[in-house]
Formats: structure tokens, sequence, C-alpha cells
């Protein structure tokens, strides 16, 4: 096929650059984590529940507090619209009415640079689809390595591109990295929802999950069968980055960034050893079900 | 977050006898710094500095600006250092606390008004085009002394990064890109330090270097120094109220000057090994 291996890094259309996902442990928080789709990272920590200002006090539930911060510059308008977005997104996966007049406080904070679009502040291009996937999965794996907030499941999320074929038609493409942005046509962060309560048939080797938000926007007008078709590639992608959320979950103590390569590997061992029995029942201690 | 509780009775005598006895809770000498861990991102001018568990990203970006009228021949540095609730959640985003405002005019006074990056040579074309440096300072974790990670974050960045070459030609003005020609390092006229010291309200007690976070909280006073490896001194800020005589003050700066000495070497062979490994491309 013609569509195959024509992305600059050798990709095919449905593939995602490699994922890293390090829980990195700072000091004054509850939990944090730093996800990147290849060089695309960002890092995301959570406070919470903790005690809250009374002008964002709610009575009835937890208040859900998130700053997303560009690497350069301070945040402008485009990060404040894209923390309320972020609000959407991850408020459906948390139970926040188990702790009411608390906050629960979580920051995302862009990690790569100028070409992916956040360092150009609310002049440049703004959030690339990417670094808006990579914001949200960070957000969810430090929710899962703060593990005092109750959740109903996981978030994750996936960008999808749009790109010109050479048959004069659109191509759709998983996770589009920097060097493919400028040729774009269009594209979108999809970001799913993960949880045992929905009533979607689960595939054979992850929960059900269903659409959660999309920006998918193109420069050209599209049709309902392009944001199906682009729907369903994002599916399969954000399953792989669920399995590797999961996978992560095993290793976490031993991710540290400063423990010793000795003790990791000790650790690694006894996490296999560990893995063998209880995988199915982390699977449910993470869904909270 | 409302005022975050202060350390408990037990936890600051057992401080205060401890530290009495010249013994420091992480097993530290009372002058000696946590080691910093310099990390490099994949792009130039991206830094992170770690100080034990305190730890702050650093980055450098330009961009050519028309200069303002009054300093036509000069470029324009500015630090952006927002703390988020990342750092601790004792800092809210929207009012700045105390310990920001320190931090924010201390990395003007350091990185900016000491005259660290020669500004006149970020002029490309007078009155037209100069260069603005834009510094970002993010605290990721504050585990005490995020003044002195957060100048050495920020100087290392300023070392670390390099800008796209610029052609002139007559009225003409040609920015490189990286691909075509070789970035240029910044001109810079020294590099400053940054070393904080911490005194204690008993006057029995000797100051500490480099405080950590209980440290710091438990303290009377702080001195800071900002100071280059040829013996130059920046900035001496001294916050808190403990009296302090001439003669110790001239002591702690001639402390300050070895351990300037010592982080000056760990940056430029730190430098020099990012640089080894790192392919800038020039055809």
């Amino acid at each position: 096929m013609s569509s195959k291996a024509l992305r600059p890094d050798g990709r095919e259309a449905a593939v995602l650059r490699e994922m890293s996902i390090v829980y990195e442990r700072l000091d004054r928080v509850d939990g944090s984590a730093k996800f990147g789709f290849g060089e695309t990272k960002a890092l995301a920590s959570v406070s919470g529940p903790i005690e809250v200002r009374p002008t964002l006090e709610l009575p009835s539930q937890a208040a859900l507090d998130i700053h997303i911060r560009p690497l350069a510059s301070i945040s402008g308008t485009d990060s404040k619209a894209l923390s309320a977005n972020l609000k959407g997104i991850l408020s459906p996966a948390l139970l926040l009415s188990h702790h009411p007049r608390t906050l629960v406080q979580i920051v995302g904070q862009a990690l790569c640079g100028t070409d992916s679009g956040s360092g150009m502040g609310s002049v440049g291009r703004g959030w690339s689809a990417s670094l808006i996937a990579s914001l949200v999965n960070a957000s969810s794996a430090a929710l899962i390595n703060t593990g005092s907030v109750p959740m109903r499941g996981i978030v994750c999320a996936v960008a999808v591109g749009r790109k010109a074929s050479e048959s004069g038609g659109t191509e759709l493409l998983l996770d589009p990295s920097e060097a493919e942005l400028p040729r774009l046509l269009g594209g979108g962060c999809f970001a799913f929802f993960f949880s045992a309560v929905l009533s979607s048939a689960p595939a054979s080797d992850t929960p059900p999950c269903s659409l959660l938000w999309t920006n998918y926007t193109t420069n050209t007008p599209f049709d309902e069968a392009e944001l199906e078709r682009a729907r369903d590639l994002a599916e399969a992608g954000v399953r792989e980055v669920w399995k590797a959320l999961k996978e992560s979950v095993g290793t976490m103590d031993a991710s540290q960034a400063n423990i010793a390569p000795k003790a990791k590997k000790d650790l690694e061992a006894m996490e296999e050893g560990i893995n063998a029995e209880d995988a199915d029942e982390s699977d449910d201690a993470k869904m909270e079900i | 977050m409302p005022r975050p509780p202060s350390p408990s009775i037990p936890e600051k005598e057992f401080l205060y006898s401890s530290l009495k006895q010249s013994l420091r809770l992480d097993g530290r000498n009372p002058l000696e710094m946590r080691t910093p861990a310099l990390t490099f991102g994949p792009e130039l001018g991206w830094v992170e500095c770690a100080l034990g568990k305190t730890r702050v990203i650093a980055q450098v970006d330009a961009k050519m600006v028309k200069p303002p009228p009054e300093r036509p021949l000069e470029g324009i540095i500015s630090i952006h250092s927002e703390l988020s609730p990342m750092a601790s959640s004792e800092y809210d985003s929207g009012r700045p606390s105390d310990e920001e405002v320190t931090i924010t005019r201390m990395l003007d006074k350091v990185l900016r008004r000491s005259d660290v990056v020669d500004k006149e040579s970020l002029c490309v074309l007078a009155g037209q085009r100069v260069w603005h440096l834009r510094l970002t300072i993010h605290c990721l974790a504050d585990a005490g002394n995020m003044l002195d990670c957060s100048c050495l974050a920020g100087i290392v960045a300023l070392r670390h990064f390099r800008r796209p070459e610029v052609e002139v030609v007559g009225d003409e003005v040609t920015v490189h890109h990286p691909s075509e020609r070789a970035p240029v390092p910044l001109s810079m006229h020294h590099t400053p330090y940054c070393l904080t010291f911490a005194y204690f309200p008993d006057a029995t007690i000797l100051p500490v270097l480099d405080p950590s976070h209980l440290e710091q909280t438990l303290s009377a006073g702080l001195l800071t120094i900002a100071l280059n490896a040829q013996r130059e001194l920046c900035v001496v800020q001294k916050a808190g109220g403990v009296p302090l005589a001439p003669d110790e003050i001239l002591r702690i700066v001639g402390i300050a000057v070895d351990k300037a000495k010592e982080l000056d070497k760990l940056v430029e062979q730190k430098l020099k090994e990012d640089w080894a490994g790192r392919t800038v491309e020039v055809r």
C-alpha cells in the first residue's frame, strides 16, 4: 500500500511513537508522573484531597483545580482554556463527591519545546494535539500514583492527524510527531474513558471504553464517516496507551529516578514475581470497582 | 491553600539540638551543599537542575523584536518565574507568596542586572531588530533552597542556549535555521552562582549552607550571596532578623568563594560533557 511507511520517522499510519511513563516522585505533592509520546512529554502532579480556600469550596463535592503551564512564558488564555477542557475530561473519572469541602489540585506542565507549539505562548500555534494527549495521560498516571483520590475509571488520550494523501483524498495518521505537524490539514486529540461501569463491549485485553472528548478540527469540511474513521483509529491507539499505563503501575516503585540501579533490579525481579499472581488484582484496584 | 502547618515542637527541638552538635538531618556537614544534578533536554537551553529533592527546570528561547526607542542598541532579557502548586500546594497561583517575590527579585538581580549576558551583542540592526531572550523557570518540587537551584538552572540554561546565526546585508536580516548554520552561544560576561546560608535563632548554632526545607522553615534568617568564580561579588541579600557582625559576613563570603569555584568547575564539566554528546548540524 502506498500509505505504508510514508512518515518521517518510518512509522506506519496507525502506529504510536514509543511511550515513556516515569513516576517522578516530586517531593511536596501526593502524586506525579511524566508521560511522553516520543519527545512530546508532559509532567503532571496531583495533590488531594487537601484543605481548600473558602472561595473554591463546594459543599457537596471536592473542588477540582487544574493549572496548565506551557514550557516557555507564563500561562496565557490558551492554557487557561485547556485547563477548563481538562477539567471536563478528568472529572467523569473522579469520584469527587466522596470528599466534599476539599480540594483536588492538578498541575500539568508541558516539557517539550517551541516546536510543539506551546513555546510560543498564545501567539504561536497553540497546544498541539499530541501534547494535549500527553498531558491527559500524564494526569491520569499522576492520579494513579496519588492513590488518595477515588476514581471510577481512567482517561487515556491520543492524537490523530489528518494529511492529504497522494491520491488526492485525505489520510489519517495516529499520533503525529512534531516533524509532521506543519504538513497536517487538521486533526485533534481524542480522550477515551476506560471503566468497567461502561456498557460498551470490552476488548479481549482492555476494559470497555468510550469516547469522552475530542477537539478534532480540520481546515476543509469533513463528514461523519471521516470522524468515525478517526475515532476508530484513535480507539485502537488509546488501547495501547491503556496497556502501557497498566504495565507502568507494576513498576511504579522501581521507576523512581534516583533509585540505585542494583536496588532497581531487585525490585523489578520482585515485581515480576508478584505480577504473575496479581495481574487481575491490580487491574481491579485501579478501576476502583 | 491556607497557611501550611508549621513544624511540630519535637521536630523543632530535634533539629536545633542536632544542629548544635553540627549534625544535619540529611547527614551533610554544615557547610556542604547537596551536589547539583544537571540534566539537559533535547533542545538547547533546556536544563533541569536538582539539589536533592528540590527540582527546577529552566528554559531559554529567543525571538526577534523591535527594541524600545530609549534603548535601540540593546537586546531584551525577560525572566518568568511563577511558582505553581506543583512545587508545593502552599504556593497558590494568582497570589504571589513571599517566597515567589524573593525568588523573582533575586533572579532579576543575579541573572539580569548583574550584566550576565552582553546585551549589546543581542542587537542585530540598531533600532530595528534585537533579540529578546526569555528565560522561564519552573519549580517542580520545593525541598528547600529553591532560590539557589533556580539561579543555577537559569545560569546554566543561558550558558547552554545557542541562538540562530543571523546575517545582515544592508537593511536585510536573514536568520539561519540551525540546520543551515551552527547556532552561536550567547556572549556572556561572567557566570554568577547563588549560595544561601541559613541562620538560626540560637546564636551558638553555626550557619548552614543550602538549607533543606525544614531548616529553611525553622531558620531565623537567610543570607544569600551571589558571586562568580573570579571572586566578584554580585548580590548580597540578608533577609530575616538575625543581627550579624561584619566579620561574620566576610567569613561567609570567603566560604562562598570556595563553593562558587567548586560549582563553576562542575558546571563547566557538565556543559562540556553535554556538548561532546550533542551533534549540532552544520552542512
